[in-house]
């Protein structure tokens, strides 16, 4: 009783405070290469604006754009989080989910209360399966295990024989042999890669370079905005470029606070990413973007961001960096958590998706109303976007703030179907030419 | 039997509020003191040490407020005293201004501090050097709560 009380009480309050945050713009005001940007607003308390999960009930499915269709590939899995395609056609799901974060401040242990029912109750796999669809008729004839027992699996690329799995902590190589349903030899560790305990962005995106010679893996930040202190930031909020014979890195580019749908731009063999920013700073700040990734490139976080709009949250602050900060190419608007990208490459869906980038947008937690919970395909021309992001996949969240899924990484998959990740609805959802 | 002013939360005879009260004085004057290391330092142990000390002196505070408020309320002879009115508002002030305080220590990083935060802690130990001297006031001359010899 008297919980309830306390939580009926907080909630009173939540909704008093989080009244007195500034009105949203309209998000398609920061789609694209110029977005606007309002004046910064520090939040007493945020906007914990949360949906409610549901999952999808049976012949329930996200909506799809004029001339698609779509369908669940298969159900039923534990968070699935990112999905691969290997050439023989086969399709990797991985399962995975990060740490229980540690509780340094009040402010967390409630933060984490409001959280709990905007994610999976599901314990994830914390493994990846294979689905082979062989005949193509979009029912997966096999489903194994393909690894077991491992610790936050996201990335996965694969060079000739070489399967690299980015774990949450390292990545691991294994053998690969085409047509196989199940990898039990115990994968090979390549590097380390940052985690700990607090470990606050834990995906790790992972792509080899188009000669297969680097392993290019996002490394996100540990804090929203170094409250977790910047020793805890080492190595972070960073593309790591690692060397596949020796598994040496460097930082390939900073200040990308979580970078994620690591992919090379298929024209242009440029290095693409998604980026989560900056929190807490207001409905409409900072937006999330996608940007090519320069060699040696900083993009901000955490002194920074769009370019050079300091952050007051930061000491020391590095006008030096800042003065560097390169402004991205094309901002998503913000909180919508793009967590997966893929340039279409296939033949099926219609011309109007060909050329460009899909991004997985996962949702948010803290902009009312809701921004995200979508798919969305920019066009690109000349290896640049070239207009306006559509809507292609909607439907995850209904408008009372029920989520039925959240989409997170994408694949294209061996007969040009647009692949989706939904890990808290359990799916892999294939979007296809409509009939 | 004395004729001071009663306390009505009591255990055997002894008023609890003066019990209660070290508590919530402690972690607000701690609360300054790890802000004003904070902005010395911008190290975020500080700053995570005065959230939680604000967190524990509002929680003991409003203990306190409570055994405070009965015992107002429970004897006429307290709510004739001056002190015990300024003592009173004061200290209601000084936990409104904590409650916002402890949110402005929820956000992120610097701004959880420097300057609002900072601003808020001390102000709350001033209003305490003033509420708590009415405190004493009460007991030490008004002989609330104290047992045995009658006041003057």
């Amino acid at each position: 009783m008297i919980r309830r009380l306390t939580l009926a009480a907080g909630l009173v309050a939540t909704a008093a405070l989080a009244a007195c945050g500034p009105a949203p713009i309209d998000a398609k005001r920061q789609v694209g290469p110029n977005p606007f940007l309002p004046e910064l607003h520090q939040y007493l308390l945020p906007p914990m604006h949360i949906a409610r999960v549901v999952g999808w009930t049976n012949g329930q499915a996200p909506t799809v754009a004029a001339g698609l269709q779509v369908q669940a590939l298969a159900r039923g899995f534990k968070n699935p989080r990112s999905v691969y395609v290997l050439p023989n056609g086969d399709v990797l799901v991985a399962e995975s989910g990060g740490p229980t974060p540690p509780i340094n401040r009040p402010k967390e242990f409630l933060m984490g209360l409001f959280e709990r029912k905007s994610h999976a109750s599901e314990d994830p796999g914390q493994r990846i399966i294979l689905l082979r669809d062989a005949d193509g008729d979009g029912a997966p004839e096999v489903r194994s295990v393909f690894i077991d027992h491992l610790n936050g699996p996201f990335g996965m690329a694969l060079v000739g024989n070489d399967l690299y799995v980015a774990d949450t902590d390292a990545v691991l190589r294994f053998p690969y042999t085409t047509g196989a349903t199940q990898i039990t030899t115990p994968g090979v560790k390549l590097t380390d890669l940052p985690a700990g305990t607090i470990n606050h962005h834990w995906t790790k995106s992972l792509t080899a370079s188009p000669d297969g010679t680097k392993l290019y893996a996002g490394v996100g930040s540990n804090s929203n905005i170094t409250e977790n202190g910047l020793d805890a930031e080492k190595d972070r909020a960073a593309i790591w470029e690692i060397d596949r014979a020796t598994g040496a890195h460097r930082l390939f580019a900073t200040g990308l606070r979580n970078p994620n749908g690591l992919t090379f731009q298929p024209q242009t063999n440029v290095l693409w990413a998604v980026i989560n920013e900056r929190d807490e700073l207001g409905p409409d700040l900072v937006p999330d973007y996608m940007t090519s990734v320069k060699d040696g490139g900083f993009y901000g976080w955490p002194y920074s961001y769009w370019g050079r709009h300091l952050d007051p949250r930061v000491r020391p602050q590095r006008p030096d960096l800042v003065a560097r900060a390169i402004v991205p190419d094309y901002s998503l608007s913000s909180h919508v958590a793009p967590l997966g990208m893929v340039f279409y490459t296939g033949a099926n869906l219609p011309a109007a998706y060909r050329g460009g980038a899909f991004v997985g947008e996962h949702g948010s937690w803290d902009r009312n109303p809701w921004n995200g919970y979508k798919v969305v395909y920019i066009p690109f021309a000349g290896g640049k976007p070239s207009g306006p992001a559509q809507d292609v996949v909607t439907g995850f969240i209904a408008a009372d703030g029920r989520a039925h899924g959240r989409p997170v990484g994408l694949a294209v998959d061996s007969r040009g179907g647009l692949l989706i990740a939904d890990d808290v609805g359990g799916t892999v959802w294939r979007v296809t030419a409509g009939p | 039997m004395s004729d001071n002013p009663r306390s009505t939360v009591r255990i055997a005879g002894h008023p609890i509020h003066p019990m209660l009260v070290p508590f919530p004085i402690a972690c607000f004057v701690g609360t300054l003191l790890t802000d004003i290391t904070y902005a010395h330092t911008a190290r975020m142990q500080w700053a995570n040490f005065s959230v939680w000390l604000l967190t524990a002196g509002l929680v003991m505070a409003a203990l306190a407020a409570l055994a405070g408020v009965v015992d107002f309320l429970g004897d006429r002879r307290i709510r004739n005293l001056r002190a015990a009115w300024i003592h009173g508002t004061g200290n209601a002030l000084a936990v409104l201004l904590s409650i916002v305080n402890v949110f402005v220590h929820s956000r992120d990083a610097y701004t959880s501090v420097v300057p609002t935060g900072l601003v808020l802690s001390a102000i709350v130990v001033l209003i305490l050097l003033v509420t708590g001297w009415m405190g004493w006031e009460m007991v030490y001359r008004h002989h609330v709560g104290v047992a045995g010899e009658d006041r003057p």
